[in-house]
């Protein structure tokens, strides 16, 4: 059995050599790499579309409730509006929560997207996989991460992963494994590189990248000579599928063993004011990270802000006084300043950088939450409303895209699905959605995604 | 994957008048940010202080005034049942200044 990061995945079908490659290879890496290369190798890719934008998706775990943070209702009821107050922008008229300081003077930026709902049911997985793959799910048919997507049909630039997810994948969320970061019927080829570390821990380093410690550079080089002897050997009895291999496997060795790579993955290397500028938390230094890695050639990042929803602090309001207890305090002093910071400094940094109209940033959830506080001051799962936002590439920002009633329970203007969001997403990237197609299940072209985008981001 | 955070935040205040002016904040967890003034030991207010790097509280009551940048420090969710927080607190970050009205 292959793993890519902490996933198992099925080993491919030359078995013999494969099963050498894999007890050299991860002992060699302490992964398999060469597995998903083999398949980008084997033709998964059109490098002659290349030339489109990046995109960075902040995706908030818990979904942050919409009346408390991007969509206020100040005139509404005590028990709806909630506790903050909105303050103004440096957009006339829009107006957000006033734990978001920082965020309110680059509204420019900004396209509030504020007339968002799904259907499916209100778990937190039904919002992920709306807002991952864009698509309503159905286990006999799992629908790819939309950074798998990209990969499939974009390819990598250079050694580092077109799609990486950071600093892990989602976890237990309540309601089943399917969260939607997966490569599903697009093969491992295209698996999004899962960090698995957490790059504001002080002796961070990427778990996917560091060989065991008994394996240095140089045995590393040493196997690779042994098995180009033993492909040498081979390859007069093999077909074409074992040359591709090899191409794969040397794509391995390089992420393994470029330093251009390994230096992508290092923050130290930026200055300390910056890295304060982005906050020294796991969100923080993931968002710095994402830079970076855009920076350095890869198309795709996901930054997911927490993993789970239960015992730690994270957007899921519930307040129920156990393994759900986040609060309004939790908003004020951690939540809400810990976001401010980091997607503030994100967005100035790739603005700085001149990279701001080259990579779409995407701050999404799972759904909003219950208009009305219950019981214990919390708010619950609410799929009918909520918010999200896009800015960078041709998103046209400081502006706010449909709107919700008086109470935050309903859009009440220009009501949008989720998978317009992703249309939109792939639009902002350049990425002409009438013209190119994606291998659907079994290889048939079908196109991106089956929505228009939000023609009013543009 | 639990929260991390590098290092301890530090940041210089000081006075000019009754207003106080921060400098940055290092190594800066990216939590609240805020002021905590105290007159005769009491805590009057603690207003935020990320948006801004200065604050003058608008008390003119005679007293001994404390001014202190604090940071929120996450350990961990633990409540208490009325909701307040068990093991995660503000912890002061910066020098103290004082002055009197």
């Amino acid at each position: 059995m292959l793993h890519i990061g902490r996933e198992r995945i099925p080993a491919c079908g030359d078995v013999t050599r494969r099963s050498f490659l894999t007890a050299g290879a991860a002992g060699l890496a302490g992964l398999s790499l060469p597995c998903r290369f083999s398949l980008e190798a084997a033709g998964a890719v059109d490098h002659s579309k290349a030339k489109i934008r990046n995109c960075i998706t902040i995706f908030l775990v818990g979904s942050p409730g919409h009346l408390d943070t991007w969509d206020m209702k100040p005139e509404a009821p005590d028990d709806v509006r909630g506790k903050f107050r909105p303050i103004d922008t440096n957009v006339p008229g829009v107006q957000i929560c006033e734990h978001f300081p920082l965020m309110a003077r680059i509204m420019d930026r900004v396209a509030l997207i504020r007339s968002l709902y799904h259907n499916s049911g209100a778990s937190h997985e039904n919002g992920q996989r709306w807002m991952m793959t864009g698509q309503d799910f159905n286990p006999n048919s799992v629908q790819p991460h939309s950074g798998s997507v990209v990969s499939r049909v974009f390819g990598p630039r250079g050694d580092l992963p077109a799609s990486i997810i950071l600093p892990g994948k989602i976890g237990n969320t309540g309601a089943g494994p399917y969260h939607g970061q997966t490569a599903a019927y697009l093969g491992s080829a295209h698996e999004p590189f899962v960090l698995g570390a957490d790059p504001a821990n002080g002796d961070f380093k990427v778990a996917n990248l560091t060989p065991p410690a008994d394996q240095d550079e140089l045995r590393i080089s040493a196997r690779r000579q042994l098995l180009g002897q033993i492909d040498a050997l081979q390859r007069r009895s093999e077909s074409k599928s074992t040359q591709d291999l090899d191409a794969s496997y040397a794509r391995a060795f390089n992420l393994l063993t470029s330093p251009a790579t390994k230096m992508a993955f290092e923050l130290q290397h930026e200055a300390d004011v910056l890295r304060d500028r982005y906050g020294r938390n796991t969100l923080g230094q993931s968002c710095l990270m994402a830079r970076r890695l855009i920076e350095a050639g890869s198309r795709y990042v996901t930054v997911n802000h927490f993993d789970t929803v239960f015992n730690l602090t994270c957007w899921d309001m519930h307040a129920d006084g156990g393994g759900l207890n986040n609060t309004y305090l939790d908003y004020e002093r951690h939540l809400c300043p810990q976001f401010d910071q980091a997607f503030s400094a994100l967005i100035l940094d790739l603005e700085q950088r001149g990279l701001l109209q080259e990579t779409v940033v995407a701050v999404l959830s799972e759904m909003g939450r219950t208009p009305k506080l219950n019981p214990r001051g919390g708010r619950d799962h609410y799929p009918p409303a909520w918010t999200n936002f896009l800015c960078g590439g041709n998103v046209r920002g400081g502006q706010v895209i449909g709107s919700t009633d008086k109470l935050g329970a309903a859009p009440h203007d220009y009501p949008i699905e989720p998978p317009r969001v992703l249309a939109s997403i792939y639009h902002g990237m350049g990425i002409d959605l009438e013209t190119t197609m994606m291998p659907g299940p079994g290889g048939r072209p079908i196109r991106f995604i089956e929505a228009e985008p939000i023609r009013e981001l543009f | 994957m639990e929260q991390k955070f590098e290092g301890a935040p530090r940041a210089e205040i000081r006075l000019e008048g009754r207003r106080a002016v921060r400098g940055e904040v290092v190594n800066d967890w990216g939590s609240r940010l805020q002021w905590q003034i105290k007159r005769d030991g009491q805590v009057l207010a603690t207003p935020a202080a990320r948006a801004d790097t200065s604050y003058e509280h608008p008390d003119a009551t005679p007293g001994e005034y404390e001014v202190v940048l604090q940071m929120w420090q996450y350990v961990n969710y633990r409540k208490t049942p009325e909701g307040e927080f068990i093991d995660s607190k503000f912890v002061d970050i910066s020098n103290k200044l004082n002055y009197k009205v």
